[in-house]
C-alpha cells in the first residue's frame, strides 16, 4: 500500500470519516438536492389534489346556504285612506306599486315609503272590487269593477341613466285599452283572469254561489286588423263557496276553493263550451289563501293551521282509473311552530312562495326541493299581503297595521336539497315522483330537474358493463399470456394490447357512435350469437385440439397455441352472422327490437348500454390487461415450481399459488380500469344517447356524470344552480374514485400483507 | 459374486473401467435399486449438458451430487422429477427408471410422477399462505379433504421435519415469518406430507445459516430411513456428512461415482481429486 505511486487512484479516496471532508461537498448536495425535488414533487402533487377539492367544494358549498334576509326601512302605506287591494314590487326592487279601492295608484320608493308617483285607474265612478295578477312576469293586473266590467293594466318602468346614475319612472299601460271590457252584470266577489296572444278568459264569482266564465277569441285578418269574438256568459253552480277562483294560464283548468271547508272544485274549461267538473277535492283544512306557482301549473293552498299543500293535474298512473285526469295533492309544507297562516305570494319566475302567519313572521319556501328556506320575522302584525319583485331579490309584506317592509333577499339556490338531489320528486306535469335530469327548455317558466341520481346511476352504468365486458378479457388474456404463452409470442401480445390504451376516447366513442352502434342494431341477434358462441367455441376447440394426432399437435410450438384461436374466432364470428338471419326469424319472429319491446317490453335505443358496454370494454381492458398481467408475470418462479414439484398441475398451481399471489395487483388492476370507467366521457359522451334514463337495461343509453359535465357546462350561466350542480357532479366523480381507490388500497395492502411476495 | 457377473451388471450400470471403482460398485451392487439412469443424454436446444450419464441411486440412503457450477448436477436432479420438462427446449434421451419403470414413457402422469418424487429447492420456498396451508396443500392436491386426516398428517409432516415444537402454537400463521431455516424444514415437511418414495434435496442449505444447515443435515440423516434422498451441494464437507453415495459431476460428464468415504479419501480419477483438493470448482 505505501508503495503506491501519487497516481494510484486509491490515493485520492479521502480517508477521512468525518462529514464535509476532503471536497466530497457535491456529492451531498446532490443528495440534498434529489431529496428536496422528490420532497416538492410530492407534497406539490398532494397540495394540487387538495386544492382541486377545496375548488369543488367551495363551488359546490353555496347550493347548500340557506337564505339571507336584510332588512330595509318599513313605513305606513303610502296614499289615501281606502283599502290595499294589492301590492308589487318592480323588477329592480326599487319602485312598488299600491292599489288602492278607490282606484288610487301609488308607486312608492322601496328603501323609505316616499310616494313617487300617483295615479288613478280610468274607472270614473266605479269602485275596485278585487285586483288580481294576470301575468306575473310580465306584472299584468286586472280589477274587477264594481259595476261587473273588468279593467286591465300594467304598471311600466322606464329605467333611464341621467348622470350615470339609474333613475326609474315610473307609468302605467293599458293593454286592452283604458275602457274597462264587460263581464258580469254586478261586482265579481272573485275574479280569475288569463290572456294569451289571441285569447281571453275570465271568471267571476258572484253572491249566491255561482261561477260566470267568459271567453274571447282575437282573430288577425291578413291586413292586420284584429277582431274580437265574445262568448257568451256561461253560469253554474259549483258545489261549495266559491270563495277564491283561480284559472291556470292556459285556460283550461278552473279551481274553486271554498275556504271555510277547504274544498277545491276542480274543473275543466274550453272556451266557450261548458266547464267541466272533473272533481271535488278535499283539501282537508280551511283554506286562507291559494296561488299559482310561476309556470302555472302548480297552486299551493295556505290552510289555517299552518300547513301548506300543493297540487296540480296528474293523471292516474295505475287501477281502473288510469289515465284518467285527476287532482294531485304533490306535497306539503308545514309552518314552524303551528302558527296561523295568513297570507300566500309567489315568486314569478320560480317554483319559490312566501307564507305569512299570524304573528308577522314570513316563510320562504321553495315547491321542487320541498324546503323550508328561511324563517324570518317581517312584521309585528299578521302578514296580509306578500309580494315578490320579478327576480325574487326583494319581498314586500304589508301587515294588518297598515305597515309595509321590504327585504332584500339572497336566496340562489332554492331548487337544490339532499332529497331533491338524490331521492325521486314529483315533477311538475309528471304523474308520479320520478328521478330525472333535465336541467333547461325551450321555455322559461319551466321547472328544472335536477336529480343527480339517474347522472350517478348512469355513470355505474357505464361502468358496470364495461367492467362486464372487460374483466374477464382481460384477466383471462393476462393470465394466459403471463403464465402459458411462448415468451416470444407474449412480446408481441402485451404491447400490442398495451398500444390500445393509447387509442384516444374520442375515437373509440366515435367508432362506437357511428359505426358499432348501427352495425348492433342491424345484427343484434347475431351480437347475441356471437357473445354466447365464442367464449364456448374456445374450450371446444381446446378440448377437439387434444383429440388431434400428437404429430398434428406438435407442430405447433409450445406457447403458440393462441395464435390457432384466430381462424377460429373469424370463423366463429362469421357463423355467427351468417345464422343470425335464421336464428332471428326463428326465435325472435323474424325482428329481435320488436319482439324486445312488444314481447318483453324492453325498449331498444340504438345508443345503448351494449355498445357502451363494448367501447368502453375496449378502452378499459388495455389497462387491466396490463397490470394483471404485469403481476401474475412477477409472482416468483419457485412458487410455482414448488407447487409442481408437489404434484401440482399447472391449472391447479394457477389457481392454489399463483393467482393468490398475484391477487393484489389483479385487484389494484380492476379497480383502475374501474376508476378509468367512471371517469372516462368521451366514449359515453359519443355513443350513450346521453338520455339521464334511470334503469340498468343493457338496451337504453345513460348519461354520466363526466358526460353531463362534458355536455352542459358550456351552456350553463356562470354561478347558477345548474353551474354548481355540474361542479357538484365534478365532486361526486371526486369522491367516486376517492371511495373506489381507498377501497381498492385497502384490500390491497391488506392483500400484500397476507400474500407479501418472497 | 464373481468378477464376470460384476462386468455384466456394470455395462449398463456405471460407466467404470478401473479396478476401483468396481470395489465401489461392489457396495452399491448389494443396495436395493431405487432410480437407475441410463444412457441418459439432456439438451438444451442445441446445448448438449449431460452426455450419457448412466447411475444407480440406492433406495434408503442419501446420494450426493457433487461438481463444479455449471457441471450439471442440478440438470441430472431435475431429470429424477422431470421438472426440465418446465424449460423451454429441452429434450431428454436415454431412460430414468424409478422402480423399473422409465418415467419418460410417454403413458407416465407427470403429476403422480412429482408425488412419488418431492424436490426441495435451493431457496426456501413455502407459498404465501399459512404454515398449516403449505403442508396441507400437496394432500388437498391429491384429493385427500377430510379435515382430521389432514390435521394428522400435517402433525406428522412437521414433525418428521423436525419442525412441530417450533411451530405447533402458531399453524395459521403465514410460513413467511417463519426464519429460513424453519422455512426449508417447512418445504421438506411440506414434500414428506403426500408421502414420496424419493425427495431430490437441491442445495437445500446454500441460503441457510450454519446452525440451520446443521438442522437440515441432521434432518436428512433422519429421513433417510424412510426416503431415498439425493442431494446437490457445493459443500463437500456436506456431501461427507450426510451421504452414503457421493457422484462427481464435470461438465455434463460423470466422473466418478461411489461409495462417499471412498471417494473422498480414495479418489480414482484424478479430476475428482483435483476437485475435492480444492485445485478448481
Amino acid at each position: 500500500m505505501s508503495e503506491a505511486s501519487p497516481s494510484d487512484p486509491a490515493d485520492r479516496v479521502s480517508r477521512s470519516i468525518v462529514a464535509g471532508r476532503g471536497g466530497y461537498q457535491p456529492r451531498y448536495l446532490k443528495d440534498l438536492a434529489a431529496k428536496l425535488v422528490v420532497l416538492v414533487g410530492g407534497i406539490g402533487v398532494i397540495v394540487a389534489l387538495l386544492l382541486i377539492f377545496v375548488y369543488l367544494v367551495s363551488e359546490v358549498a353555496p347550493l347548500f346556504q340557506g337564505a339571507h334576509f336584510k332588512a330595509r326601512q318599513s313605513f305606513a302605506v303610502p296614499g289615501d285612506d281606502s283599502a290595499t287591494l294589492f301590492v308589487a314590487a318592480e323588477e329592480q326592487g326599487e319602485v312598488g306599486l299600491r292599489v288602492a279601492a278607490s282606484g288610487e295608484l301609488s308607486f312608492f320608493d322601496l328603501f323609505n315609503g316616499q310616494l313617487r308617483d300617483t295615479q288613478r285607474l280610468p274607472i270614473g265612478e266605479r269602485q275596485v272590487g278585487e285586483v288580481i295578477e294576470i301575468a306575473p312576469e310580465k306584472g299584468t293586473l286586472a280589477a274587477g269593477l264594481s259595476d261587473g266590467s273588468v279593467l286591465m293594466f300594467q304598471p311600466e318602468y322606464k329605467v333611464s341613466y341621467p348622470g350615470d346614475k339609474r333613475l326609474i319612472t315610473p307609468g302605467m299601460t293599458y293593454p286592452k285599452g283604458e275602457a274597462p271590457i264587460a263581464f258580469m252584470d254586478r261586482a265579481p266577489m272573485h275574479l280569475a283572469v288569463r290572456e294569451s296572444d289571441d285569447a281571453m278568459m275570465m271568471a267571476g264569482s258572484d253572491p249566491e254561489g255561482g261561477v260566470s266564465i267568459k271567453s274571447f277569441e282575437v282573430t288577425t285578418s291578413i291586413m292586420g286588423d284584429a277582431s274580437v269574438t265574445e262568448s257568451p256568459l256561461q253560469t253554474f253552480k259549483p258545489p261549495l263557496k266559491p270563495d277564491i277562483l283561480l284559472l291556470d294560464p292556459g285556460m283550461h283548468w278552473l279551481y274553486a276553493i271554498d275556504k271555510a271547508s277547504g274544498k277545491v272544485a276542480f274543473y275543466r274549461v274550453n272556451g266557450d263550451k261548458p266547464a267541466e267538473l272533473v272533481e271535488v277535492v278535499d283539501s282537508k283544512g280551511a283554506v286562507v289563501g291559494a296561488h299559482y306557482l310561476a309556470g302555472g301549473i302548480s297552486i299551493v293552498l295556505a290552510h289555517t293551521d299552518g300547513r301548506i299543500s300543493q297540487w296540480f293535474p296528474a293523471r292516474h298512473v295505475d287501477g281502473e282509473a288510469r289515465g284518467k285526469t285527476y287532482l294531485a295533492h304533490v306535497r306539503d309544507f308545514a309552518l314552524k311552530g303551528g302558527a296561523k297562516a295568513t297570507s300566500i305570494g309567489a315568486e314569478p319566475r320560480r317554483r319559490g312562495f312566501a307564507v305569512g302567519d299570524d304573528q308577522g313572521r314570513v316563510s320562504l319556501f321553495y315547491a321542487t326541493s320541498g324546503r323550508l328556506i328561511h324563517q324570518q320575522k317581517m312584521l309585528d302584525s299578521a302578514v296580509r299581503a306578500l309580494a315578490f319583485n320579478p327576480r325574487a331579490q326583494l319581498l314586500m309584506a304589508l301587515g294588518d297595521n297598515g305597515k309595509i317592509v321590504a327585504y332584500d333577499v339572497d336566496n340562489e339556490h332554492p331548487e337544490v336539497s339532499v332529497s331533491a338531489l338524490w331521492s325521486k320528486v314529483w315533477y311538475e306535469s309528471y304523474d308520479e315522483p320520478l328521478w330525472l335530469w333535465q336541467s333547461s327548455s325551450a321555455s322559461a317558466d319551466f321547472e328544472p330537474k335536477f336529480s343527480m341520481a339517474p347522472l350517478a346511476l348512469g355513470t355505474l352504468k357505464g361502468a358496470f358493463y364495461a367492467m362486464i365486458f372487460a374483466v374477464p378479457l382481460a384477466i383471462l388474456g393476462a393470465i394466459f399470456t403471463a403464465n402459458f404463452m411462448s415468451p416470444e409470442l407474449r412480446q408481441v401480445v402485451k404491447p400490442s394490447v398495451e398500444v390500445l390504451a393509447a387509442l384516444p376516447s374520442v375515437i373509440l366513442g366515435f367508432l362506437a357512435g357511428l359505426w358499432l352502434a348501427p352495425f348492433v342494431e342491424d345484427n343484434l341477434p347475431g351480437m347475441f350469437l356471437a357473445l354466447l358462441l365464442l367464449p364456448t367455441s374456445i374450450p371446444i376447440f381446446g378440448y377437439l385440439w387434444l383429440r388431434m394426432p400428437r404429430a398434428l399437435r406438435l407442430r405447433v410450438p409450445q406457447g403458440w397455441e393462441a395464435a390457432l384461436l384466430i381462424p377460429v374466432i373469424l370463423l366463429v364470428v362469421w357463423l355467427c352472422f351468417v345464422l343470425a338471419k335464421p336464428v332471428e326469424a326463428l326465435v325472435f319472429g323474424g325482428n329481435m327490437q320488436a319482439f324486445l319491446d312488444h314481447t318483453l317490453g324492453i325498449g331498444y335505443d340504438q345508443r345503448n348500454a351494449l355498445v357502451v358496454g363494448i367501447a368502453m370494454g375496449v378502452a378499459v381492458v388495455p389497462v387491466i390487461f396490463s397490470i394483471a398481467e404485469d403481476a401474475i408475470f412477477s409472482v416468483p418462479k419457485h412458487l410455482s415450481l414448488g407447487s409442481l414439484a408437489l404434484g401440482a398441475t399447472p391449472w391447479q398451481t394457477l389457481v392454489g399459488v399463483v393467482l393468490p399471489t398475484a391477487s393484489p395487483g389483479i385487484f389494484s388492476a380492476v379497480m383502475i380500469g374501474l376508476g378509468r370507467a367512471v371517469g372516462e366521457t368521451m366514449i359515453v359522451l359519443m355513443a350513450t344517447g346521453n338520455t339521464a334514463v334511470t334503469n340498468f337495461s343493457l338496451f337504453s343509453g345513460m348519461r354520466t356524470l363526466a358526460a353531463n359535465v362534458a355536455v352542459e357546462m358550456p351552456e350553463s350561466e356562470v354561478g347558477s344552480t345548474h353551474f354548481r350542480l355540474l361542479f357538484l357532479s365534478g365532486l361526486t366523480l371526486f369522491v367516486f374514485t376517492f371511495l373506489f381507490n381507498t377501497v381498492a388500497e385497502l384490500v390491497r395492502s391488506r392483500l400484500r400483507r397476507k400474500y407479501s411476495s418472497l | 459374486m464373481t468378477g464376470v457377473q460384476d462386468k455384466t451388471r456394470l455395462n449398463h450400470g456405471i460407466d467404470l473401467t478401473s479396478l476401483d471403482r468396481v470395489q465401489a460398485a461392489n457396495r452399491i451392487e448389494n443396495e436395493q435399486i431405487a432410480l437407475e439412469v441410463e444412457n441418459l443424454d439432456l439438451y438444451y436446444g442445441a446445448k448438449h449438458a449431460l452426455h450419457g450419464v448412466n447411475m444407480k441411486i440406492a433406495r434408503n440412503k442419501v446420494t450426493a451430487f457433487i461438481g463444479p457450477s455449471g457441471c450439471g448436477k442440478s440438470t441430472l436432479l431435475r431429470c429424477f422429477n422431470r421438472m426440465n420438462d418446465l424449460v423451454d427446449g429441452c429434450r431428454v434421451e436415454g431412460q430414468l427408471k424409478l422402480d423399473g419403470k422409465n418415467i419418460y414413457d410417454r403413458d407416465v402422469d407427470i403429476a403422480m410422477l412429482r408425488r412419488r418424487v418431492g424436490m426441495v429447492f435451493q431457496k426456501p420456498n413455502p407459498f404465501p399462505k399459512s404454515i398449516y396451508e403449505n403442508v396441507a396443500y400437496g394432500l388437498r392436491l391429491a384429493g385427500i379433504n377430510k379435515k382430521r386426516v389432514i390435521d394428522e398428517t400435517v402433525e406428522w409432516a412437521l414433525k418428521g421435519a423436525a419442525l412441530w415444537d417450533e411451530v405447533k402454537d402458531r399453524l395459521d400463521d403465514s410460513a413467511l415469518g417463519l426464519s429460513g431455516g424453519q422455512q426449508q424444514r417447512l418445504v421438506i415437511a411440506r414434500a414428506i406430507a403426500i408421502h414420496p418414495d424419493v425427495i431430490l434435496l437441491d442445495e437445500p442449505c446454500s441460503a441457510l445459516d450454519p446452525i440451520s444447515t446443521l438442522k437440515v443435515e441432521e434432518l436428512i440423516n433422519e429421513l433417510k430411513h424412510k426416503y431415498t434422498i439425493v442431494i446437490v451441494t457445493h459443500n463437500m464437507q456436506q456431501a461427507a456428512r450426510v451421504s452414503d453415495y457421493t457422484a462427481f459431476m464435470y461438465v455434463g460428464d460423470l466422473i466418478e461415482f461411489g461409495n462417499t468415504d471412498q471417494l473422498f479419501t480414495k479418489p480414482s480419477k484424478k479430476q475428482t481429486e483435483d476437485y475435492i483438493t480444492g485445485r478448481y470448482g
